[in-house]
């Protein structure tokens, strides 16, 4: 068994281009589960049901859920306090990260921090998991936390104080963009239109939609294939 | 606050109903960047609020002959006593009164007339996601911004996407080929 952790930002990607068949089509090629914290189930439903703007997008997130190809944490039979708790202990951990104007700086929110939640909960249960995660605090926190550090003092043109003991659990997290799940559609047969050009317009359709990756990354991504 | 900031913001709160009074729309969008730091690093209400009244003035000016917008030079009167006020609490100490002057100035902007309200309360929500990809840009998260500015993740993302936001060096944290190489195996 094998877990992807879903954070708003891919869901919403995929919802607005129009690409939510690729999950659907993705999760049937996966010997695992697409799974959703309620946290985030907030941000792609709850919430933006109630937004005309988005309600369509909402609902169509909403039939992924009642398809089940996107599954709350209790179809692994992991209770939504636990997530709950945990998810505070980390956001604690993260929103002490950076200290900068006389102030912890609170980085992340609660979508967010119950993906690391409900990864370190399916750790301890020894299933393999990704977070997949189109925002870029979360990863940079995780993977290369020093640059975060340099986002914030160069843009506050300042220098700021960071706690990086604090967060040395957090590099375990493995993460992957819309992007990527993307590609690896592409390379699946999975993106239902044809040829190296649907490729190209639909990496750039996830940047355009929010995914946090460089032109760069794409134009490698491009020459992977 | 600290005595600094103080002082920043009694002159950036001068120079909003200078340009103001001058219908001077670059000015604001100028000044209307000035509280993002602090927006972003201390998150409290006034700077947000303060950055999304200045962004929103900014755009009324503009757009201020093709809105004909009616008691205009009231609203501007009622605006400036109203920063007045604010500036005035602040060289008092007076933060909660200072809070109160800047919330009303808001609700002041919301009601500016009531043919315009529709109207009004978008340039209001476009203000707050245009200051909210700032402060994601300060590398506060989707989530954190979306719910500092009252707005969903939905608005944020497809407008961050727009911007240059990704663009920059820290944002690389792995080798692509490496990530790809993850994901490919995580899904045999």
């Amino acid at each position: 068994m094998k877990v992807i952790i879903f954070d708003a930002g891919p869901i919403i990607n995929f919802s607005i281009n129009g690409m939510l068949d690729i999950l659907e089509s993705l999760k049937k090629s996966f010997n695992g589960k697409f799974i959703i914290t309620d946290a985030v189930k907030k941000e792609v439903v709850d919430n933006p049901i109630n937004v005309p703007r988005f309600e369509l997008g909402a609902l169509r997130v909403q039939a992924l859920i009642n398809k089940g190809v996107l599954e709350p944490p209790s179809a692994l039979n992991i209770d939504g306090e636990i997530i709950k708790k945990e998810s505070q202990r980390l956001m604690n951990i993260a929103n002490h990260y950076i200290f900068s104007r006389g102030t912890w700086v609170n980085i992340i929110s609660d979508g967010e921090t119950s993906c690391l939640a409900l990864s370190n909960e399916l750790n301890k249960m020894k299933i393999e998991n990704i977070i997949a995660i189109d925002e870029r605090t979360t990863r940079i926190l995780s993977e290369k936390p020093e640059n975060l550090q340099k986002i914030i003092s160069d843009k506050i043109h300042a220098n700021v104080k960071v706690q990086l003991s604090n967060i040395e659990e957090f590099s375990s997290f493995r993460f992957v963009r819309s992007t990527e799940l993307v590609y690896l559609a592409y390379k699946k047969n999975l993106l239902g239109i044809p040829g190296k050009k649907a490729l190209e317009a639909a990496l750039y359709a996830t940047k355009f939609k929010g995914s946090s990756v460089t032109f760069e990354e794409i134009e490698e991504l491009k020459k992977l294939n | 606050m600290d005595k600094e900031e103080v002082q920043h913001t009694i002159t950036m709160l001068k120079e909003t109903k200078q340009s103001l009074l001058t219908n001077n729309s670059l000015k604001l969008l100028e000044l209307s960047n000035q509280k993002i730091h602090s927006a972003s690093c201390v998150q409290d209400i006034e700077s947000i609020t303060l950055t999304i009244i200045i962004y929103s003035l900014a755009k009324f000016i503009e757009r201020r002959n093709i809105l004909k917008i009616k008691h205009w030079n009231n609203f501007v009167k009622k605006m400036n006593l109203l920063l007045d006020l604010a500036v005035s609490a602040l060289e008092k100490d007076n933060s909660k009164a200072y809070q109160d002057y800047i919330l009303k100035a808001k609700s002041s902007l919301e009601s500016m007339s009531p043919s315009l309200k529709q109207y009004a309360k978008e340039i209001i929500r476009n203000a707050c996601i245009n200051k909210a990809s700032h402060i994601y840009k300060h590398g506060i998260s989707m989530e954190q911004t979306a719910k500092l500015l009252g707005i969903t993740q939905w608005e944020l993302l497809e407008y961050t996407g727009l911007t240059k936001a990704a663009d920059t060096n820290q944002n690389r944290t792995m080798n692509e080929k490496s990530r790809i190489k993850m994901l490919v195996e995580f899904f045999e």
